[in-house]
C-alpha cells in the first residue's frame, strides 16, 4: 500500500475512537505551547550529564568505570529517546526551529533519521498496535523470553536502526517505509541518513585514531543505557490488546517516581498521550487529572510493572499460566501452555 | 460567483484560536490571530482531521492528529506529515462582524 492510499479506510486511534471526551476550553489550555519547559528540561539534562560525566572522568582506569558509564548512559539514553519522541511530535517547543534542531540532535543520539522517526510515529498514532499496520510494533505478541531478551538487550532496536539506515542510504525502501511516507519524503530521508552515517563513521574513526573519550563518554554509555530506555518503552503496549480501536485497551499508563518522570518526560502517562497527542510533555500530568474518571488507573511503578511483565514472559515461555496480577493485561494474553499462535509479528 | 457572507461577531473567536464554520454543506476553519482574522478549509490535507481541534501557534495552525503545521494566512504546508497546502479564503471585518468570501 502506498502512503497516499493508506488513509482510505481510516479511523485513527485517539480520544474519539476511545470514547473519551474533554471540553474544548480545557484541551486548548492543555495544548498551549511554550519554549520554556523544554529549555529548562535541556538545561537540567545537560547539568545532569555533566555530573554523571564527571563520575566517568573520576573513575577512568578503575573498575568503577563500568557502573559510572552505566549511570551516565541511562541519563544519556532515556532522555534521548524521550526528546526525540517529543520533538518528532513537534510539541517540545513552541518555536519550530528549536524543535527541529533538537529533533536532529535527539535523533542522532537515538540513532534514527528524523523524518523516518516522524513518519513511522505518525503511523503508530493512526494505527496504534494494529497488526500489520502499526509501523512501530517492536516485538512479536504475545511476548516470549526470546523476544524480551532481544528487545531489552537493545539488539532488536539496533538491528532495526541499522537496517533502516542501510535501506535509506541505498534507496532500497521497504514496503513499510513506502506505506508510511511519500516518495519525495523518502528521498529526503535518504539524503539525511548519509549525514547520520558520516557522523557515526567520524566518531568510529576518531576512536580508532585514539580519541578514546568518545568511547567512554558517548558510545559505551549509550549502549549500556539502552536496556533501561527499552524497559521504559517496552511497557507502553506489551500485554495489551492488538487491533483495538480504543487506546484504553491497547496502551498502558504507569506510575513513575520523580526521576523516572524526568528521564521519560512524563510519557508514563502513555494512555493520555495517545488520546491527545497535541498536549506537550509538561502538561501530561494535568491532562491525566482531567481525564482520570474516563481512563483506567495507571499500572504500578516502572520496576514493579517491568518485573511482572518479565515473570509473565518467563511463565509463558515455560508453558505455565501467564495471568497478570497487578498490571493490566488483554484477556487473550493470559496464556496457558505457552504461545500457540502469534497475534502480531514485529514491524521494527 | 463569490460573495461575502457573515460568519460571526469578532468576539466569537478568542485570540489565538480557531472555530469551524459550516455553510451550504461546506466547512471552513476561521482563525483569530494577532495579525487578524483568516479562513482556510476546515480539514487537514493529511488525514482529514478537524482543524477546529488543532492548536493555533502565532500565525500557524497545528493539526490535532499528527501535529503537521500550516501557515494560516497562505495555507502553506510547513511541517511533515502534511505536504498539501490548505485552501484559503478572503476574510474581512466590518462593524465588529467577520465576513468570508467563498
Amino acid at each position: 500500500m502506498r502512503a497516499e492510499d493508506a488513509t482510505s479506510d481510516l479511523t485513527p486511534t485517539n480520544a474519539a475512537s476511545s470514547g473519551v471526551t474533554l471540553d474544548r476550553k480545557t484541551l486548548k489550555t492543555l495544548a498551549r505551547r511554550s519554549d520554556r519547559p523544554g529549555l529548562v528540561y535541556l538545561a537540567r539534562w545537560g547539568a545532569g550529564l555533566l555530573v554523571t560525566g564527571s563520575f566517568v572522568w573520576l573513575s577512568l582506569g578503575s573498575w568503577w568505570l563500568w557502573p559510572a558509564m552505566f549511570v551516565h548512559g541511562v541519563l544519556l539514553s532515556v532522555p534521548a529517546y524521550a526528546i526525540s519522541h517529543e520533538t518528532a511530535h513537534g510539541t517540545a517547543f513552541r518555536s519550530h526551529w528549536l524543535n527541529e534542531t533538537v529533533l536532529w540532535i535527539g535523533s542522532l543520539l537515538y540513532m534514527e533519521e528524523p523524518l523516518h522517526r516522524r513518519y513511522t510515529h505518525t503511523n503508530h498514532h493512526t494505527f496504534t498496535w494494529h497488526v500489520g499496520k502499526d509501523s512501530q510494533m517492536p516485538f512479536d505478541t504475545p511476548m516470549a523470553l526470546g523476544g524480551w531478551l532481544a528487545e531489552v538487550s537493545g539488539f532488536a532496536l539496533m538491528r532495526f536502526h541499522a537496517s533502516v539506515m542501510l535501506r535509506l542510504a541505498s534507496g532500497r525502501h521497504s514496503d513499510m517505509m513506502r506505506m508510511v511516507a511519500p516518495d519525495d519524503e523518502l528521498r529526503k530521508m535518504s539524503r539525511n541518513v548519509w549525514i547520520f552515517l558520516a557522523v557515526y563513521a567520524s566518531i568510529g574513526l576518531a576512536i580508532a585514531l585514539g580519541v578514546h573519550w568518545l568511547a567512554w563518554f558517548l558510545v559505551l554509555p549509550r549502549l549500556l543505557g539502552a536496556p533501561v530506555m527499552l524497559l521504559f518503552t517496552l511497557i507502553q503496549h506489551v500485554e495489551m490488546a492488538e487491533n483495538a480501536p480504543s487506546i484504553l485497551q491497547s496502551t498502558r499508563s504507569f506510575r513513575n517516581g520523580r526521576l523516572g518522570r524526568f528521564l521519560y518526560m512524563h510519557m508514563n502517562n502513555h494512555v493520555e498521550h495517545h488520546l491527545y497527542p497535541q498536549v506537550p510533555f509538561f502538561a501530561l500530568p494535568a491532562l491525566r487529572e482531567a481525564v482520570a474518571s474516563q481512563v483506567p488507573a495507571p499500572d504500578p511503578g516502572f520496576v514493579q510493572t517491568n518485573w511482572e511483565v518479565f515473570t509473565l514472559v518467563v511463565r509463558r515461555t515455560l508453558g505455565l499460566a501467564a495471568r497478570a496480577v497487578s498490571i493490566r493485561q488483554a484477556p487473550h494474553m493470559a496464556t496457558v501452555g505457552g504461545v500457540k499462535r502469534h497475534m502480531a509479528h514485529r514491524t521494527m | 460567483m463569490s460573495e461575502w457572507i457573515e460568519v460571526c461577531a469578532t468576539d466569537c473567536i478568542d485570540e489565538e484560536d480557531v472555530i469551524r464554520w459550516d455553510h451550504d454543506s461546506r466547512s471552513f476553519a476561521i482563525y483569530h490571530t494577532k495579525k487578524g482574522f483568516f479562513a482556510t478549509a476546515a480539514y487537514c490535507t493529511h488525514q482529514q482531521a478537524d482543524l477546529e481541534d488543532g492548536v493555533v501557534i502565532g500565525a500557524v495552525i497545528e493539526c490535532p492528529l499528527h501535529q503537521g503545521r500550516f501557515d494560516i494566512a497562505t495555507g502553506k504546508a510547513l511541517r511533515a506529515p502534511v505536504r498539501i497546502d490548505l485552501a484559503t479564503f478572503p476574510v474581512k471585518v466590518e462593524g465588529g462582524i467577520v465576513f468570508i468570501n467563498i
